[in-house]
């Protein structure tokens, strides 16, 4: 069965599921009607470059088609065969040769245009590399559907940050990683694009010595929806996981941040936690937190999670406008570094201060 | 019998295990109808407006699906038409113990609850399968005019402030379970504490189901006036069974401004009793309602006391534990909703699960767009015992209002190996160290409960501790 008959079987997925609370699929899909797949997406142009322009190293590339990964998490049916639906006609795979190492951040550029765009990329990175990836995503379609999908090599490290800075618009973004033996991940989400964006992220650790580091800084202003869901699933021995998900929230917008960490049995050694904080800047924002828990195994060296909602801390605002801030200067001053606790974990500082220029602009927005 | 027997021998060391022979004067059949809804509203000489409720609660509980969260493999395994929904033991409540049947009167004296009413209780209700069997208070209450009846009393006695608040706290449209209870409630409790008044010393009921594929739909209903408190304590205990029992109570609790409302549960329902209760309490203008809530026994229990926090500086609290061990599922939580500025909460929960069992919070805390300078503080604590036991939580927090201080945190964790090894070098052996540790664990809900509570229970979490270890 192809992946549109799929979608086409599968039964509309329930609102009490936390998935679906907040960002139902109706709300999200490109017109609204679920039985309809829509035959106009086009593809983006999609790049390859280092992030300061220098010529890529050898070893690293990026070609149409996809490549199917072992060790994927579970994932929810209804976006990913939606997603592969509409992206038949847009796959690339990113192949990381073994060993490779670069000192410069590699860069995907995806340039959408046009009503509908999607694209599917899979993540074919090889054993012992070394390397920080950033993906962003920019433009003014009205609708981008992005299904990540992929595997890292055993003892690789990486770091991959996606950037949404679409200017408008809904964004669709699933992501399925499997993450082997000793290797080590950090998954980085910058999101101050997109009107409406519901995000589905998911992280598995199928052998022993995983680790993973689930990071994002999330700005969230007008009217703006922005809904991620992250689920990591420790299904080894010996795995490591953290989650910090921090949100500034301004305007009349509203973030979720929902996760769920499962720890099946048999993994025993596990160390898993989630933190999702929320800064909330103005009179309608709104902030929900969902962190869910299942723990199966009981030998475990410790789960656990947590979330905090709260204003600008009136003290501190009162600090910096005593050294002569403005009142807009110290919020901005305080949102940036609220912000910034996460942005600087997601990669060296080449790419740090990349991520720092591009959000620049949207974070003196907030601080307005 | 050999079920029985089969029973007992699962659940182990479970001390109210045992069952009277069973005199009813009155038993339904099994199954559930417009026809029994009816029956057990003339039975009991309602007014109209109550078996209208009834008649509507049945038919949307009929309509409404179950639901389709939580441990839904065992929900889909009660059979409705295998329940009875209604069981007179006795024609009378009793206001002195020598006016209980005999039977009934020896079973609540091995439960202990004639002497522990001699010692520290104002007032007890002890009901027994669908109905009130027992009911005092005390004189000096009475005369300051606090009323506390069985419920059925409360409607005949007090119809008009029945009429009022019955389900204007929790709905029968607000839930599945809600609706069945309001469709087919028998006995609970009834009390209205006057303006001012402080009843001191607590209040308790206890619940008791003895007969085979029983009922149980107490529904009890608490207004504390402005400026009154009361606490109010409620045990229950079952036989075992090999065949399953269903008890779906509501509890609505309002605390007008001032008032401070205490209600304490000590749920130890033998291993195959379904518990899904609603209870929910609304606290206006620097009100206080405080749910202490343990859950020791029942084969699935489904509860999540709830607070609204209407009026300003209004406070909730909720502290529970919960014990899951071999074929439980302890599925409680907490729910506050601050509505009003300036009101508080505190949930601290802790969990253990052993033996297989499963233990799961699940909570819900919303901060309201108009309600400024909100707090809230949720703690959960949970600790597996052994590689086959599971536990989850399942946190949600919407906060709508930028003033509002929220927090959350959760962990889940074993017991700690230098722990266990600290107080074995000082002489305890594992099994007693453990349940040191668990009852250290369980600390906190334990100190807030009247003396006698606290004991029985430390007692209880040693017994069941035995054998954990290796």
């Amino acid at each position: 069965m192809d992946a549109s008959s799929q979608y086409l079987s599968t039964d509309r997925p329930d609102r009490a599921d936390h998935l679906w609370r907040y960002t139902p699929w109706k709300k999200i899909h490109p017109t609204g009607k679920i039985s309809d797949i829509p035959s106009d997406f086009s593809t983006p142009h999609i790049s390859l470059k280092t992030i300061d322009g220098s010529a890529l190293p050898p070893g690293i590339s990026l070609t149409s088609g996809n490549t199917i990964s072992e060790g994927l998490p579970v994932d929810e049916k209804i976006t990913r065969c939606f997603l592969e639906a509409v992206t038949e006609e847009s796959k690339f795979t990113l192949t990381v040769a073994p060993r490779f190492k670069s000192s410069v951040p590699i860069v995907i550029e995806i340039s959408t245009g046009g009503i509908f765009c999607s694209a599917h990329i899979c993540l074919d990175i090889g054993k012992l590399a070394e390397l920080e990836l950033v993906t962003v995503v920019r433009g003014a379609c009205d609708w981008f559907g992005m299904l990540r999908t992929g595997s890292t090599g055993e003892g690789a490290i990486t770091s991959d940050v996606v950037v949404n800075r679409l200017e408008h618009g809904n964004l669709l973004r699933v992501e399925s990683i499997s993450i082997p033996r000793d290797s080590q991940f950090k998954a980085g989400t910058v999101s101050s694009g997109s009107t409406i964006t519901k995000a589905d992220l998911r992280y598995r650790m199928f052998q022993p010595g995983g680790n993973l580091n689930v990071l994002g800084s999330i700005l969230s202003a007008r009217e703006m929806s922005l809904d991620h869901h992250i689920e990591i699933y420790h299904d080894s021995p010996e795995t490591f996981s953290r989650l910090n998900w921090n949100s500034a929230c301004g305007g009349s917008s509203r973030t979720v941040g929902t996760g769920m960490l499962r720890v099946s049995k048999g993994s025993n050694g596990a160390d898993a936690a989630q933190l999702f904080q929320n800064l909330l800047l103005s009179r309608d924002a709104q902030a929900d937190s969902i962190p869910e828990l299942e723990v199966s195994e009981h030998d475990v060296v410790g789960c656990g999670h947590g979330t905090a909602s709260g204003p600008v801390d009136q003290e501190q605002m009162f600090y910096l406008e005593s050294r002569g801030m403005s009142p807009n200067e110290s919020k901005s001053t305080l949102i940036a570094a609220f912000l910034n606790s996460t942005l600087s974990e997601m990669g060296g500082d080449k790419m740090h201060s990349w991520l720092v220029s591009e959000l620049d602009s949207d974070l003196n927005e907030l601080g307005d | 019998m050999t079920g029985d027997i089969e029973a007992r021998e699962a659940v182990g060391d479970y001390k109210a295990g045992w069952h009277d022979p069973e005199n009813a004067t009155i038993r339904f059949d099994f199954g559930l109808s417009e026809k029994v809804v009816r029956d057990i509203s003339e039975l009991k000489n309602e007014p109209e407006w109550m078996t209208e409720i009834r008649v509507k609660a049945y038919r949307h509980f009929i309509e409404r699906p179950m639901p389709t969260w939580g441990n839904t493999e065992e929900l889909m395994e009660i059979d409705f038409e295998k329940v009875c929904y209604f069981l007179r033991s006795s024609d009378q409540t009793g206001n002195s113990w020598d006016d209980v049947p005999e039977d009934i009167r020896n079973t609540f004296d091995r439960l202990g609850i004639p002497e522990a009413e001699q010692k520290w209780l104002s007032g007890v209700t002890a009901q027994y399968e669908s109905e009130t069997v027992y009911h005092s208070i005390r004189e000096d209450l009475e005369k300051q005019g606090v009323i506390f009846l069985d419920m059925d009393s409360g409607l005949r006695e007090h119809e008009e402030i029945v009429k009022k608040y019955f389900g204007s706290v929790i709905p029968y449209s607000d839930n599945k379970f809600s609706a069945l209870n309001t469709a087919v409630w028998s006995g609970g409790s009834f009390i209205y504490v006057p303006k001012g008044v402080h009843v001191e010393m607590p209040v308790q009921a206890y619940f008791r189901i003895n007969a085979k594929n029983m009922g149980q739909f107490e529904r009890t209903l608490i207004i504390a006036d402005e400026g009154s408190s009361i606490h109010y304590v409620e045990g229950c205990t079952a036989p075992t069974y090999s065949t399953d029992s269903l008890h779906s109570a509501v509890v609505e609790l309002l605390a007008l401004p001032g008032a401070h409302i205490r209600y304490t549960t000590v749920q130890n329902w033998s291993n195959n009793v379904y518990n899904l209760v609603t209870k929910r309490g609304v606290a206006y203008e620097n009100a206080k309602i405080e749910w202490v809530d343990g859950n020791i026994g029942s084969k699935l229990t489904m509860k999540y006391p709830a607070v609204i926090l209407k009026g300003e500086g209004a406070h909730a609290e909720v502290i529970s534990v919960a014990y899951a061990g071999n074929g439980q599922h302890q599925d409680a939580g907490a729910k506050v909703h601050h509505m009003a500025s300036n009101t508080t909460s505190n949930i601290l929960s802790k969990s253990i699960s052993k033996d297989g069992g499963r233990g799961s919070y699940r909570g819900m805390a919303k901060i309201m767009p108009k309600a400024e300078n909100c707090r809230l503080n949720i703690v959960c604590d949970a600790l597996i015992l052994d590689e086959k036991s599971r536990q989850d939580t399942y946190p949600t927090m919407e906060v709508g209002n930028p003033t509002a201080h929220c927090e959350h945190e959760a962990s889940v964790s074993k017991v700690g190996d230098e722990q266990l090894f600290y107080l074995m070098s000082r002489g305890h052996t594992e099994a007693e160290a453990l349940g040191m540790i668990v009852n250290g664990f369980f600390e906190p809900f334990t100190r807030e409960l009247p003396m006698e509570y606290a004991v029985e229970l430390n007692k209880l979490m040693s017994l069941e501790m035995e054998g954990s270890i290796g």
